[in-house]
């Protein structure tokens, strides 16, 4: 089948359904496509959001609401496979050919069983920081035995910064994220204690700062400035840290109930496969290149291929959704020529 | 006869300078030898091994048969230098002797015999001439190849040639000269008084039909001062320069069939197999450092070089990966990797009384029995190898004390690998005391790393270590566990350590093909890759790491494998990074097929 557009918005996450819909709302043709049968993107996965501890949900129902009044026309459950300039071809063969494409394809989670010194996958009571916002949506944390941890550790950076695992880049939001859910617990489990492992608090927005502050004062929530080496199961489900506290340069070996690692953000390998059919540049990290990084960060190497959202970097929703209204400008001043 | 003739003087002064520096330094090479290397020298000398030496000598430096089998005309190129320079000489002798009986002649007499010789003689011995001309040949065809190596080395059967020092160049300058000076010189007399082989005399022959006799007369000195100049030329280099490993690979060879080997502490002996290097660079090829990340200048080679003119940096000491790739085809068959480490030693080694005293009595193992499971550190970061070896010694049934379960002194090696000796011998020692006090008696370890140092440097006597593959194949033997096979294909990569540093090749194979169908990759046992992970460089970095793991995992899948299998947490972890295809443990595979 061929189709026939404007503008092809390749992923409906936050970027690209805001995106669609500015498109659709200044007058133009637009096609949003999406792998998932729904739209929303990781914002699905997410209970609250930091730092105003505004449901996700809200922010997904907002955005579908315009989506709607804008009538824009969404492919679901498809998949983009090749993309140029002027066309978008789906895993189902269906063509699209259009006069520019918008890329919203986000980034991937990073596979937390790949750091298998931590266990995950393993050990009972190690989880990543996405199943732990899952226990939130269902309103109870507890460990695999079904009782509530007394004590629980976050470690921060897990496959960020880390050479070891090729990541060198930050993925900028899991500090403030495990800030935000340190306190989440703290409010769900007020006896319990909750151990943060950092590098560095990296609190680069607006109320963040705030935040870590709160979670120390009000919320008793202990940080320690080291990164945890290994974990290994006790009896009973429990876990054995060990890590060094490079503040009092002492090792450092702990028992918890519960480990919850901070997954980063990973770009997707399709990254590379569209760069390589297009001609896109790359970033070291695997994300996508802008054209420049002040003036012309939603353009990219190929005239009418755009970008929105973390396709080109790790960035908080309300970046993305900035993004996503700059591309679809830029997308139309392109297409008029 | 007459033996004057100012143009031996070139000869004569070089041939003595290059006596008397080898003789020096291998006279100062001696003296510093350690007491137990003496020791082993007076025990060698008067049995077997030395006679054995003595083909071995012949094989190597004569005929070079190993390089003969790493490539043909590599191996032609070394033994027409080396074989036909030395049937020159010996030939020349015999050419003395039948001529002129048992007078004396003065060595110079015998290396310029045609000079002094064809005034004079009325007859000749055709035969003697003909031997003469052909090993002339033989060597000049070594030289043509030697000059096609420089210009492409692929055509002699390797991928990068050696990059020389000065001193290289220009003795290896004088040799390209010396024997078609030697075929002019000797042509040019054969011109003017008749004589010479097939070689020698035809073209002498030609060259008098052709040139005027006045020409050839006022040819004939300016050629002889040259080929002695140059004779003598590359003889004041020679110490100098590679070629002092064309003497230095005798001694070796005796020094080393009597049992001498380097050892983390840098000795005399050492220079020997330094010196002994000719610089082939069959070593560069094989190092994947050059291949997959193309850095250059790192290589045994140029590390050998770089230590024996004393401008090694640290950067490249460290810059390898230990693989003992480059060791296996060595055809000097030098301790490539000892002697990187003993180098490490000296560079890096941080002497320090106090630095692990919180040893002192800490015990943090569990469990009873005469089987000791130590680990290791790299086990303790890939925990499913760990549960799985704890599921198999409970389903052997087998009484096991846990040396490291709850954490652990290192064996040594990663401080070993770096040049840290010192600090590696305290956790041996203490490691050592710790399993003697339990009463083990046999070692059960899942790292090679760790492996290697407990064979290579432990002394654990009463105590049998095993590698866990190697226990596991036991204990399948004796029937005390059994699997259930599983139809999937798996792919071995042989880790470095295990392979090619402690010889373990085949339990691991009998493993596999026990739990799955075993399938192999051409690049196998002690040819297989390093996975790129290695503890011992320091230089490169983990993108240059993954790219050497890629480069393995897509050699790995050629076999046609589904998956891959290993026997070291290290290669494990650095190989599942490059691939989404499962990459297992052995312990792994086994603990899975459990009946
Ligand atoms: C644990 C965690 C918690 C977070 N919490 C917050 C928070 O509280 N506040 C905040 O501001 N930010 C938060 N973030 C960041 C937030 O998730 C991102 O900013 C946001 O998801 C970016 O949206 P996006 O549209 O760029 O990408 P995504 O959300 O990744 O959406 C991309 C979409 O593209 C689709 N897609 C990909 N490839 C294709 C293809 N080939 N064809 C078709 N469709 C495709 C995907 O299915 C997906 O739906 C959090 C991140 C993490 C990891
Ligand atoms: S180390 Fe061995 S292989 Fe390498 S150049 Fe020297 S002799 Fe040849
Ligand atoms: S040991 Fe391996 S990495 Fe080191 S020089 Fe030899 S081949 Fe290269």
């Amino acid at each position: 089948m061929i189709m026939q557009t404007d503008v092809v918005v390749v992923g409906g996450g936050v970027a690209g359904i805001k995106a669609a819909c500015e498109l659709c709302q200044a007058g133009s043709k637009c096609v949003l496509v999406e792998r998932d049968s729904v739209l929303g993107g990781k914002l699905r996965g997410w209970h609250k959001l930091f730092p105003s501890f505004t449901s996700s949900s809200d922010v997904i129902e907002e955005l579908l609401n315009e989506l709607k009044q804008s009538n824009v026309e969404c492919l679901l459950g498809s998949e983009v496979v090749y993309i140029s300039s002027t066309l978008c071809r789906l895993a189902s063969g269906t063509e699209i050919q259009c006069r520019a494409v918008i890329l919203a394809t986000g980034y991937n989670l990073f596979d937390a069983r790949i750091k298998e010194e931590y266990g995950y996958g393993i050990y009972d009571n190690v989880i990543t920081s996405v199943d732990l916002e899952r226990m939130f949506h269902t309103g109870t944390i507890s460990t695999l035995s079904g009782a509530a941890p007394e004590k629980v550790a976050i470690l921060h950076c897990v496959g960020s910064r880390d050479e070891k695992v090729c990541q060198r880049h930050c993925s900028k939001v899991c500090c403030i994220t495990a800030v935000k859910q340190a306190i989440e617990i703290k409010k769900m489990l007020p006896n319990s204690e909750v151990f943060n492992f950092y590098m560095d608090m990296r609190m680069f927005g607006p109320g963040y700062e705030e935040l870590y502050l709160t979670a120390q004062k009000q919320y008793n929530v202990h940080f320690i400035r080291g990164r945890i080496s290994e974990a290994a199961q006790l009896p009973k489900g429990r876990l054995q840290i060990k890590a060094e506290d490079t503040l009092t340069a002492r090792p450092l070996i702990m028992s918890v109930d519960m480990l919850v690692l901070m997954v980063g953000m990973k770009a997707p390998k399709q990254n590379a496969l569209f760069a390589l059919a297009t001609g896109l540049e790359l970033q070291p990290s695997g994300f996508i290149s802008s054209k420049d990084l002040f003036l012309e960060a939603v353009l990219t190497s190929v005239p009418g291929i755009f970008v929105a959202g973390t396709v080109t970097a790790p960035k908080t929703i309300g970046e993305s959704i900035s993004e996503a209204t700059m591309a679809s400008r830029a997308a139309l001043k392109f297409i008029e020529g | 006869m007459i033996y004057l003739a100012p143009f031996t003087y070139p000869f004569i002064i070089g041939a003595a300078f290059m006596f008397l520096i080898v003789v020096w330094k291998y006279a100062m090479w001696f003296i510093d030898l350690p007491k137990e290397d003496v020791q082993k020298i007076k025990k060698g000398i008067f049995s077997k091994a030395t006679l054995y030496s003595v083909w071995e000598i012949f094989r190597e430096s004569l005929l070079h048969v190993r390089i003969f089998k790493r490539s043909l005309p590599l191996g032609y190129m070394h033994c027409s230098l080396a074989l036909g320079w030395f049937m020159l000489i010996v030939v020349g002798w015999i050419e003395t002797i039948v001529y002129l009986g048992n007078s004396f002649v003065p060595l110079y007499g015998h290396v310029f015999f045609r000079f002094f010789a064809a005034p004079v003689l009325t007859e000749h011995f055709w035969i003697l001439d003909f031997l003469m001309d052909f090993f002339l040949l033989i060597v000049l065809s070594g030289v043509f190849l030697a000059w096609i190596k420089r210009f492409s080395s692929r055509l002699v059967g390797i991928r990068r040639t050696t990059k020389h020092v000065l001193t290289d160049r220009l003795a290896m300058s004088f040799l390209w000269f010396v024997f078609p000076l030697r075929l002019l010189s000797e042509t040019v007399t054969a011109s003017i008084y008749g004589g010479g082989g097939f070689l020698t005399g035809s073209l002498g022959e030609l060259f008098a039909a052709f040139l005027p006799s006045q020409l050839l007369s006022s040819l004939l000195m300016p050629f002889w001062w040259c080929y002695s100049i140059s004779l003598g030329g590359f003889f004041c280099f020679m110490p100098f320069s590679r070629y002092m490993h064309i003497f230095t690979e005798i001694p070796l060879i005796l020094l080393r069939n009597w049992t001498l080997r380097p050892t983390l502490d840098e000795k005399s002996y050492d220079k020997f197999e330094i010196q002994a290097c000719s610089r082939c660079g069959i070593c560069i090829d094989e190092c994947q450092l050059q291949k997959v990340l193309g850095i250059e200048n790192v290589q045994s080679v140029y590390f050998l070089r770089d230590k024996r003119y004393h401008m090694l940096r640290l950067a490249t000491a460290q810059n390898c990966l230990m693989c003992g790739r480059c060791q296996q085809v060595c055809p000097v068959g030098i301790n490539l990797n000892t002697l990187r480490l003993s180098t490490r030693a000296i560079m890096r080694n941080i002497p320090s009384e106090q630095r692990y005293n919180y040893f002192n009595g800490i015990d943090r193992s569990c469990g009873e029995g005469r089987v000791g499971y130590f680990a290791g550190c790299m086990t303790h970061l890939t925990p499913k190898i760990k549960i799985s070896m704890e599921k198999i010694f409970k389903a052997a049934g087998e009484d096991v004390w846990y040396a490291d379960s709850e954490g652990s002194v290192c064996c040594g090696r990663p401080l070993m690998l770096s040049g840290e000796t010192d600090a590696a011998r305290k956790m041996i020692k203490f490691n050592e005391e710790l399993f003697r006090k339990h009463k083990i008696t046999t070692l059960v370890t899942s790292c090679p790393i760790c492996f290697r140092v407990f064979t290579e440097q432990y002394n654990l006597e009463g105590i049998t270590v095993l590698h866990h593959t190697q226990y596991i194949a036991s204990i399948l033997r004796s029937g005390r566990i059994a699997l259930s096979p599983e139809e999937c294909s798996y792919v071995y990569h042989d880790p470095c350590e295990l392979g090619r540093g402690c010889g373990v090749y085949d339990e691991p194979r009998e493993v596999i093909s026990r739990a799955a169908n075993l399938m192999e990759c051409s690049q196998n046992r002690e040819h297989a890759l390093c996975c790129g992970g290695s503890l011992s460089n320091f230089v490169i970095d983990d993108f240059q790491q993954q790219k050497i793991a890629s480069s393995v995992v897509e050699h790995l899948l050629l076999s046609g494998a589904e998956r891959i299998a290993t026997a070291c947490p290290l290669c494990r972890k650095t190989l599942s990074r490059a691939t989404e295809r499962r990459v297992m443990d052995i312990a792994e595979i086994v603990s899975e097929r459990l009946t």
